[in-house]
């Protein structure tokens, strides 16, 4: 009786007060780390006078937008089921969300043995996510004191090694969610799958600018909305 | 004065760490709060440490990976810069794009023998503007996109992991796949790296070690790069 108390009552606090004070402080943190995020280019520009001017500010501006404009809504919507609302708002003022952030935070709550999605997996991920903060800035603040000239002298067999850590964890990740749900992992890798191969092909041409997002969107909702409807017709728990 | 000079200043370094403080900042603020919830959600102190021991073993690969891209970007941008936007907002991909296109709408190339404050400034000036548009959507769309997840569970409560499942299988079936088709040493990584964490995962069903959970993407992670180097 009391156990069920006590997870009905979390529940609400969880509702109730965490989110609320997360929501408060995430919409805070995050239109301040707009603001900051200025304060390096206005300096530049406006206290030691090195000044591009406005034509090649929005040049380069449209040129990077063309590239990630979709990619500033499709990257939060896509990842926000993993990672819940805290995270969410840390991963995006930090960065690096699907080579660290996302990593770390499924990571965090598969040794957690608590599922994303949870109110459980969402505290969780706010761990993890934090914890590769802390991570990533100890390397980052190392690399900039050992500085290039050091970092350059990395051995050639040693940077390309390390190019290979990456898909070697998206492939341990998608194993890691594959063989729990394999029918759920097959649609997501047929979609994926489908889908790579139809833009390798440059049959995604008709949609405007690189097609990547395509692949994304369709790849995620795809396999969410596939998910749901399989539960729902009783093919998997 | 050289602009390397000016990209390494203390100024620069002073504005550049306050972006990096409000990270620690809001990381602090809301970890903190999680750990008292946590509590009373029944998540136990053991729980708490081996999903910080996890995180922490499995960022150290993807961290050193950074570090190598940052060559590049420490050479053109200098300490301060590249130290502030690797630990803020976009990617070492992105950063290095959005850097070369600002110098390019100046006419220079990035890094080239030409590269120039003006470069420089318009560089920063690119990854400044680029990235922001993450940022804002997330802080004014986030509690809506938690009401949307609940809309794509069909308002059932228990239904949200799986759409959590779906969005993960997609997430990184994707990102791997993307490696895979490449056909070269990145392909072996990933096969490889699904390969062990698959047989990690399939015998841990059953096994339940917690040392797997905690430790099995880091193995597989290093086990399949040196896989991909040996073959």
């Amino acid at each position: 009786m009391s156990e069920t108390m006590d997870a009905a009552n979390g529940g609400d606090l969880f509702e109730k007060d965490y989110i609320p004070y997360i929501t408060r402080w995430g919409l805070i943190t995050n239109l301040l780390g707009v603001l900051f995020s200025f304060f390096p280019a206005l300096i530049c520009t406006f206290v030691f006078g090195l000044n591009p001017g406005i034509g090649a500010i929005i040049a380069g501006f449209i040129m990077q937008a063309s590239v990630s404009g979709v990619f500033w809504f499709v990257e939060p919507i896509s990842y926000f089921p993993v990672l819940g609302v805290p995270a969410t708002y840390m991963a995006f003022l930090s960065g690096n969300i699907g080579n660290l952030r996302l990593p770390a935070s499924v990571a965090a709550q598969n040794a957690a043995s608590v599922e994303a999605g949870t109110d459980q997996g969402t505290i969780i991920a706010t761990v993890g996510v934090a914890v590769s903060i802390i991570v990533n800035i100890v390397f980052l603040t190392l690399g900039v004191v050992l500085g290039s000239s050091i970092l350059s002298m990395l051995p050639k067999t040693v940077v390309a090694a390390l190019n290979n850590i990456l898909p070697a964890l998206f492939g341990a990740m998608l194993a890691q969610q594959f063989i729990p749900n394999p029918q759920i992992g097959t649609v997501a890798v047929v979609l994926a799958g489908g889908m790579i191969l139809l833009n390798k092909y440059k049959l995604l041409a008709f949609l405007p600018g690189n097609p990547v997002y395509a692949v994304i969107i369709v790849a995620v909702f795809g396999s969410m909305l596939i998910g749901r409807l399989m539960h729902e017709k009783g093919m998997i728990k | 004065m050289k602009y390397l000079e000016i990209a390494n200043s203390p100024l620069l370094w002073l504005s550049c760490g306050l972006c990096v403080a409000l990270v620690l900042f809001q990381s602090t603020l809301f970890v903190r709060k999680s750990l008292s919830t946590a509590r009373k959600l029944n998540i136990t102190d053991g729980q708490i440490r081996s999903a910080v021991k996890s995180s922490l073993t499995s960022s150290i690969g993807p961290s050193l990976a950074i570090l190598a891209g940052m060559v590049s970007l420490l050479v053109a941008m200098g300490g301060p810069v590249s130290w502030f936007r690797l630990a803020y907002i976009g990617s070492v991909a992105y950063e290095l794009m959005a850097a070369g296109f600002g110098a390019k709408a100046t006419g220079v190339t990035l890094g080239g023998a030409d590269m120039n404050g003006i470069a420089f400034a318009a560089g920063l000036w690119t990854m400044t503007l680029g990235s922001i548009g993450w940022v804002l959507f997330t802080a004014l769309a986030t509690p809506k996109l938690d009401k949307f997840r609940h809309i794509l569970a069909g308002g059932k409560k228990a239904a949200l992991p799986i759409i959590s499942a779906g969005a993960m299988c997609g997430a990184f079936a994707y990102l791997s796949l993307d490696r895979v088709f490449r056909m070269d040493k990145q392909t072996t990584a990933a096969l490889a790296g699904f390969a062990i964490m698959a047989a990690f995962t399939a015998f841990n069903k059953k096994a339940q070690k917690q040392w797997i959970k905690e430790w099995s993407f880091t193995i597989s992670m290093f086990a399949g790069m040196f896989i991909s180097v040996l073959f």
